[in-house]
């Protein structure tokens, strides 16, 4: 599978920093979004219907409980293999 | 126009009471296309009118946001039916709205909602409301469920 390039990861990390109201420098992959960055299940949807409709990909229902870091998007998205 | 649920299947469903609740009918269910059609019929009698305002009868915004969110309610126990049967708490989180038109007594509000995203715990609606085919109220809705 191949790894996310660093203008996906980049456009990722955009999107969080806008929903999440964290600035992009304190965004670390690794960070958890609900004990780290204050991410609710709610800002967690919108994150993922904001990256379906910028990387023209259908993340599944059943996939949404899995965002918990920037890190598993990278994964999700390389899985979903983005345009 | 008929009524797929009527007032009552409503308030089993809503949690809100008299003074707020702001969905008397649901006229249309697609579960295919996630979409809800409801209506709000507006009369003199509606008690914001009496302050919203005494001179100018109009339809407060926020309150054709929550007519709007009432009906995202119904549309998410629509498709979720086995989440709604817990009655859980449902909150709103963000809104995004556009309002168009004045809204008035005797004006009959059709509240279309089609869900964007719905998971167990959240859910993302694109709605409009419209008197006739006038687009009164454009909104984006998120909310969360516990």
């Amino acid at each position: 599978m191949p790894a996310l390039s660093e203008v996906f990861k980049n456009d990722i990390r955009k999107i969080v920093s806008e929903i999440s109201e964290v600035p992009i420098v304190d965004l670390k992959d690794e960070a958890m979004f609900a004990e780290d960055l204050g991410v609710d299940s709610m800002m967690a949807l919108e994150i993922a219907a904001t990256i379906e409709k910028k990387f023209k990909v259908v993340i599944p229902e059943d996939q949404i409980p899995n965002i918990r870091s920037l890190g598993n998007i990278y994964e999700l998205l390389a899985k979903l293999n983005p345009r | 126009m008929d009524a797929v649920w009527n007032i009552e299947k409503i308030q089993q469903i809503l949690p809100h009471r008299y003074p707020f609740i702001f969905v008397d009918r649901v006229v249309e269910i697609d579960e295919a296309a996630k979409k809800i059609v409801c209506l709000k019929n507006l009369t003199i009698n509606d008690y914001f009118f009496a302050g919203h305002f005494p001179e100018q009868p109009v339809m407060p915004g926020v309150i054709m946001i929550e007519a709007l969110a009432q009906a995202a309610i119904l549309l998410y126990a629509a498709l979720k039916p086995e989440i709604a049967a817990k009655k859980p708490i449902y909150y709103l989180g963000k809104i995004e709205a556009k309002f168009l038109k004045v809204v008035q007594p005797g004006d009959v509000l059709i509240l279309e909602v089609i869900a964007e995203k719905m998971t167990g715990s959240a859910g993302i609606v694109n709605a409009r409301a419209m008197v006739g085919t006038e687009p009164a109220v454009e909104a984006r809705l998120m909310f969360g469920i516990k």
